[in-house]
């Protein structure tokens, strides 16, 4: 029996929005989101008063993701996010300052300056200039005003040093200073009178510093003069600080055995040594920590560590002689710890913390003001840099909070001495990440199937046995009922544990992320992406990133198999994240991506090499499958195993490589895509097939010189294109992102009027466009098109015919414009492909991600024409050119998910649900239901009012049944 | 593939003049609760074209401040998180001279919209955008409640009947035994309710019979009728 069509319509029109909105009362629990920022730079992290007649400080920084963000001090949550873009320029040279009194904080990364409100982190205003900024410097004048203080940049621009002074109200430019001698711009420094730019000049192998004093008002050259500094520094990191308080900025930097502290201040052209003292061994770092603010007074810290311990020095300065005294030391404590240097008004204080306790000191005497035992978890590892705040809340008594950095990549707040929150901010720059299954019952069913192979006397006394000692778990079953059935009635939260273990569901699974910082991190998705373990596999240096060329976790032996561009592999266990084994940098030959291959001994992680070799394999792990690679021209080439002694040697079967293109992407299906129906049931009844060969790749191709897109689909197996179609006029600098599944496959990009497409070409539009398109065996419907009723079809001879043509697919396509870009895709994966597949988009405009539905960019929605009633039963409705991105189907909802690289999805053990990951800054995870949750009863289900429902009933039939039966009885009984 | 001179030209043209736009949001009510300094940092504008892509946050002053913006025909859009503005077609003339209408997304390039006031601030120019809405991203679940139940049309059908059922006795109880007399004889008159005997046709309806295909005969449903 048929519904009526008029129902169907009216259901399937009010589909959309019902299937794919979140709720709102599941906003937020069954989604997860890691706000994060990046590490935090110990130059660029600080407290700072957002408002200058309110004592509430919020903690800034510039992350070196080149995040700008201020964090809630007593929480830990983010207030406002900015993501700065930085062109070319490494991003860890990000700058940030405040500008004490104005509620504003002056970020510097490329070639731009830009100036934010410290509360709401808006922009006040931008400066681009040439060059790329060094440094960057609050100008603070002597004189208090009411106008904005303005903001000093140093910029390198060729060989040159330019400062420009820009106005604090609206980032103009009011003079620049360009020094005409070459050298290394470094770093400026201001005092009342003087502005001061330091710079590197080389002088042998070494550096010489040169001080140059211009005039702030007219930015006029007012004095120079170099110091000799050659034999001492050799790099940038040899100088230790260039600044500190402006009544007496120094610059100060450590002979190469690090035996002295050679101080200079801004001015005066003499130098002074202070000594160091060792601490247990030679010193291997040694930081100078000085007040800021003008105001302070002109003390500062040496501060020493070795290998296993460290020691603090107290100097000041003298201001009228110049003279640098040591005022008090701090003593040798072991392990690591660190200084962090507060400013209140003109008194400095130095926060110090070691493994065991954090001590307050003040600048001016050795006393120590406050003394707190350190509390902190251990998993955190040591401790590297902080910034504090102190509050005084009486003569003598101190409060003093510090947020600090630590070796195992986490930003902890330690109030007093105790942890009051930790961010994971190792956990941003996610690069790769990947799926892992948790062990589930397993055993239960192999003891069974054992039982069944051995003789029925053993197996019904082991089954006994078995039984015996399950009773041991009654007691635990038994007190657990109560809860049970109460849960079944009441309705509870979806079981978050931090057992790693399986649900019934399937939603409790594992996913291991690989950062740039070379950390491997273990969240469980069934505990809201709860941390489970961290590994750092490899130590990278701050300016360069992990090249993470594949991620791969084999859920047969539970391990994490990642691989990096330098050959370097590291083998963890899922679980625990246990490294198992690891191999350094350069001792295998570079690997430019990696794939997992089926071969006769199993699956394995292949890596490719340069210019797309895999090399030899020995003959029994040699893959099954053609195996497509991108050559070092961008060609795509198949290559097959051919056995070749005891090893198989990669041979070419095809080489693709359009003239005068260049191949930007090349996509294959996901590894899990299965088909639940091999047609589309049309309205009358009749069947569309499906072109499903597991065989084809998507290749993204762009023209070397103009403005134009090609998307080829290729046979994996044979080279043949199966279909191909080419659009002008694509910007090919927005992204174009393309993603294949099922029989369809989509791409995106901006597309614009070409000028100079033919006279009868259709007026084009401007803006992003989506194409969809779908491939079937026939294009008549219960046609199977030239493969007929065959059983079984080769790439390579289709049809028993010798060099017949390949079996092409008929393919319906249709564009879409959509309001913003694309710049990844991913489509949902459930366990059986029943479930319509769910176009996942992440929208980097708006710092989301989006679910469309198939049948909304379905390519078969009829033209200019309303769908015919046949149609309209398929659920088929009228095209129309723009869709809108309906706020409905934002999965991240009202979250800002920033910097989202990639989106992986991964079935669930119920039909209707996929787990979606995504990764990037942010961590983002959800579910999905794409045809609706229908194999499980949702959070809309009232348990509760169905038992009063029975309940209702049950009293009712208690009080209408002795009326009945009365009335029977008369009935029978009574004449009248 | 083919370029346009123009295209070229504009490209190997640097010295082009280049104009600032300053892109306002509306400062008066558009709607209730619309309040643009409510509006999160995360809030972008970009003016995009072929090759060519300016994007600018949001100013403290409710404005996008775009600098250098080269000669060419782009498309304005705010990006927020929580409103839905109108996109904009911008012109940017060889002169610096920038003009601006709706679009239409969509539709051609060509097919421009109402024309938006472009003010001349000396160095800069400035065009409001048109807020259209807010965003709602959750839907409410539609939960249980007694007084939908009675919306529903077979509860209230179920309901009248139930009246009829029982209220009609009370009431011809309450007749006067002439009107009821005269209104009982008027019932068996009457169409509906008349002819008892000719009883309906279901009434008698062998369901198992029917769906076995062995229909009753009439015979049987005569006698049937006999023995009751």
């Amino acid at each position: 029996m048929r519904p009526p069509k008029s129902l169907l319509c009216l259901a399937l029109s009010i589909l959309p929005t019902a299937v794919l909105a979140v709720f709102a009362d599941e906003a937020g629990v069954v989604d997860y989101h890691y706000e994060l920022l990046g590490l935090p730079k110990p130059d660029t992290t600080f407290f700072y008063r957002p408002r200058k007649e309110d004592k509430a400080s919020l903690l800034y920084t510039l992350s070196d993701l080149g995040v700008v963000g201020a964090v809630n001090p007593g929480t830990g949550v983010p207030v406002w996010r900015q993501v700065l873009s930085s062109g070319s320029d490494s991003l860890s040279n990000g700058l940030l300052r405040g500008v004490d009194g104005d509620g504003v904080v002056v970020s510097a990364l490329g070639k731009t300056v830009s100036a934010w409100d410290a509360i709401s982190g808006r922009l006040k205003w931008q400066s681009k200039f040439s060059g790329q900024v060094r440094d960057l410097e609050v100008m603070e004048s002597a004189i208090v005003s009411a106008e904005a203080k303005d903001v000093l940049a140093l910029y390198e621009d060729g060989n040159k040093g330019i400062l420009r002074r820009l106005t604090g109200n609206g980032g103009d430019l009011k003079w620049e200073f360009t020094d005409e001698a070459s050298g290394v711009p470094f770093q400026i420094s201001t005092s009342p009178k003087d502005v001061f730019v330091i710079s590197l000049h080389a002088a042998g192998a070494g550096y010489n510093l040169k001080v140059t004093t211009l005039d702030p008002v007219t930015g006029k050259k007012v004095d120079e003069y170099t110091l000799s500094s050659k034999s001492d520094i050799f790099d940038i990191e040899d100088i230790l600080l260039v600044g500190a308080s402006s009544a007496a900025p120094i610059l100060a930097w450590t002979d190469q055995a690090k035996q002295e502290v050679k101080v200079n201040i801004l001015g005066k052209k003499a130098v002074q040594n202070l000594a160091l003292r060792e601490a247990d061994g030679k010193l291997t770092k040694v930081t100078l920590h000085a007040p800021h603010l003008p105001q302070s007074q002109p003390h500062f810290l040496v501060f020493s560590q070795s290998a296993s311990a460290n020691r603090a020095d107290v100097y000041h300065v003298d201001l009228k002689s110049n003279a640098i005294t040591k005022a008090y030391e701090l003593p040798k404590v072991g392990g690591t710890g660190t200084i962090s240097t507060s400013s209140q008004d003109g008194n400095v204080f130095f926060t110090r913390m070691t493994q065991d306790e954090a001590i307050l000191v003040s600048s001016a005497s050795h006393g120590v003001l406050g003394r707190w035992p350190l509390k902190i978890d251990e998993s955190h590892g040591s401790l590297l840099h902080a910034a504090s705040e102190v509050v005084t809340r009486s003569t003598n008594l101190f409060a003093v909070r510090s947020a600090v950095a630590t070796s195992n990549e986490d930003w902890v707040m330690i109030r007093n001495g105790a942890e009051s929150w930790t961010r994971v901010e190792g956990l941003s720059g996610a690069i790769v990440a990947d799926w892992a299954e948790l062990p589930g019952e397993e055993q239960l069913a192999a003891t069974l199937k054992a039982e069944a192979q051995t003789n029925p006397l053993a197996s019904y006394l082991h089954r006994w046995q078995r039984h015996i000692q399950e009773l041991e778990y009654l007691p635990a079953y038994l007190t657990e009922l109560p809860k049970r059935v109460m849960s079944s009635i009441i309705p509870v939260e979806s079981v978050t544990s931090d057992e790693l273990v399986r649900d019934n569901f399937g939603f409790h699974k594992m996913v291991i992320v690989a950062t740039q910082r070379g950390r491997l991190y273990g969240l469980n998705a069934g505990n809201r992406g709860k941390v489970v373990w961290s590994a750092k596999a490899y130590d990278i240096p701050d300016d360069s990133k992990w090249d993470v060329k594949g991620i791969w976790v084999d859920n047969v032996k539970g391990l994490v198999n990642v691989r990096g561009a330098s050959g370097e592999y590291v083998l963890v266990k899922a679980l625990t994240g246990q490294i198992i084994e690891k191999t350094s940098p350069g001792s295998w030959p570079p690997v430019t991506s990696s794939v997992v291959i089926d071969s006769a001994s199993g699956k394995w992680f292949l890596p490719i090499g340069v210019d797309g070799n895999p090399g030899d394999i020995p003959s029994a792990w040699a893959p099954k499958d053609v195996l497509v690679v991108q050559g070092s021209n961008g060609e795509v080439r198949g290559l097959k195993y051919m056995e070749d002694g005891a090893n198989s040697v990669p041979t070419a079967a095809w080489t693709f490589q359009p003239t005068g293109e260049k191949i930007i992407n090349v996509v294959a299906k996901p590894a899990h895509d299965p088909v639940a129906s091999i047609g589309r049931v049309l309205g009358d009844r009749t069947v569309l097939y499906k072109y499903l060969n597991p065989n084809t790749i998507l290749v993204t191709a762009i023209s070397e010189t103009g403005s134009s897109l090609s998307m080829y689909l290729l046979d994996s197996v044979s080279g043949d294109i199966l279909y191909s179609t080419s659009h002008s006029g694509v910007d090919t600098k927005q992204p174009i992102t393309s993603i294949l599944t099922e029989n369809w496959f989509a791409y995106s990009m901006f597309g614009d009027s070409a000028p100079g497409t033919a006279e009868d070409a259709l007026p084009l539009s401007k803006g992003y466009q989506l194409v969809v398109t779908e491939l079937f065996e026939s294009e008549l419907a219960n046609d199977r098109g030239p493969l007929g009723s065959l059983s079984n079809t080769s790439s390579l001879e289709p049809l028993d015919i010798p060099n017949a043509e390949p079996a092409i697919p008929h393919a319906v396509s249709q564009t879409f414009l959509i309001p913003e870009a694309i710049s990844h895709m991913s489509v949902s994966e459930t366990k059986q492909g029943i479930t319509t597949r769910q176009l996942l988009c992440t929208l980097p405009t708006t710092n989301s991600i989006i679910g469309i539905l198939y049948h909304i960019i379905n390519p078969r929605r009829p033209v200019g024409r309303d769908p015919t009633p046949a149609e309209m039963e398929e659920g088929l409705f009228r095209y129309t050119p723009f869709i809108d991105f309906d706020p409905k189907m934002i999965l991240t909802h009202k979250l800002n998910v920033i910097g989202i690289k990639g989106v992986i999805t991964s079935p669930a053990l119920l039909e209707s649900t996929s787990l979606v990951f995504a990764y990037g800054i942010d961590i983002f995870g959800t579910r999905v239901v794409p045809s609706m949750a229908f194999d499980i009863l949702g959070k809309g289900f009232n348990r509760l009012n169905l038992v009063a429902t029975v309940l209702a009933l049950q009293v009712g039939v208690m009080v209408l049944a002795p009326m009945v039966r009365r009335k029977q009885i008369n009935g029978r009984w009574m004449t009248s | 593939m083919q370029f346009s001179t123009i295209f070229v030209v504009l490209i190997a043209t640097p010295l082009a003049v280049c104009s600032r736009l300053l892109v306002s949001l509306p400062s008066t009510a558009a709607f209730p609760n619309w309040n643009p300094s409510a509006l999160t940092a995360s809030t972008t504008a970009s003016l995009t074209t072929i090759s060519s892509t300016y994007t600018a946050p949001l100013r403290s002053d409710n404005t996008f401040d775009f600098r250098d913006v080269s000669p060419g025909s782009y498309l304005l859009d705010v990006h927020c998180s929580s409103h839905v503005f109108a996109p904009l077609r911008v012109d940017v003339s060889e002169a610096g001279q920038i003009e601006s209408w709706g679009t239409f997304r969509g539709n051609e390039w060509d097919n421009k919209g109402e024309v938006v006031t472009v003010k001349n601030l000396g160095d800069l120019q400035n065009l409001d955008v048109k807020v259209l809405g807010e965003k709602s991203f959750y839907v409410e679940r539609s939960g249980f409640s007694p007084l939908s139940l009675l919306k529903n049309p077979m509860i209230l059908i179920a309901g009248f009947s139930m009246i009829l059922v029982f209220g009609m006795p009370y009431l011809m109880d309450n007749m006067d035994p002439e009107m009821r007399e005269e209104f009982e004889a008027r019932q068996k008159t009457s169409p509906l309710t008349g002819g008892q005997a000719a009883a309906n046709p279901l009434q008698n309806f062998d369901a198992a019979a029917w769906l076995a295909g062995s229909g009753p005969k009439k015979s049987e449903l005569t006698e049937k009728s006999n023995v009751k």
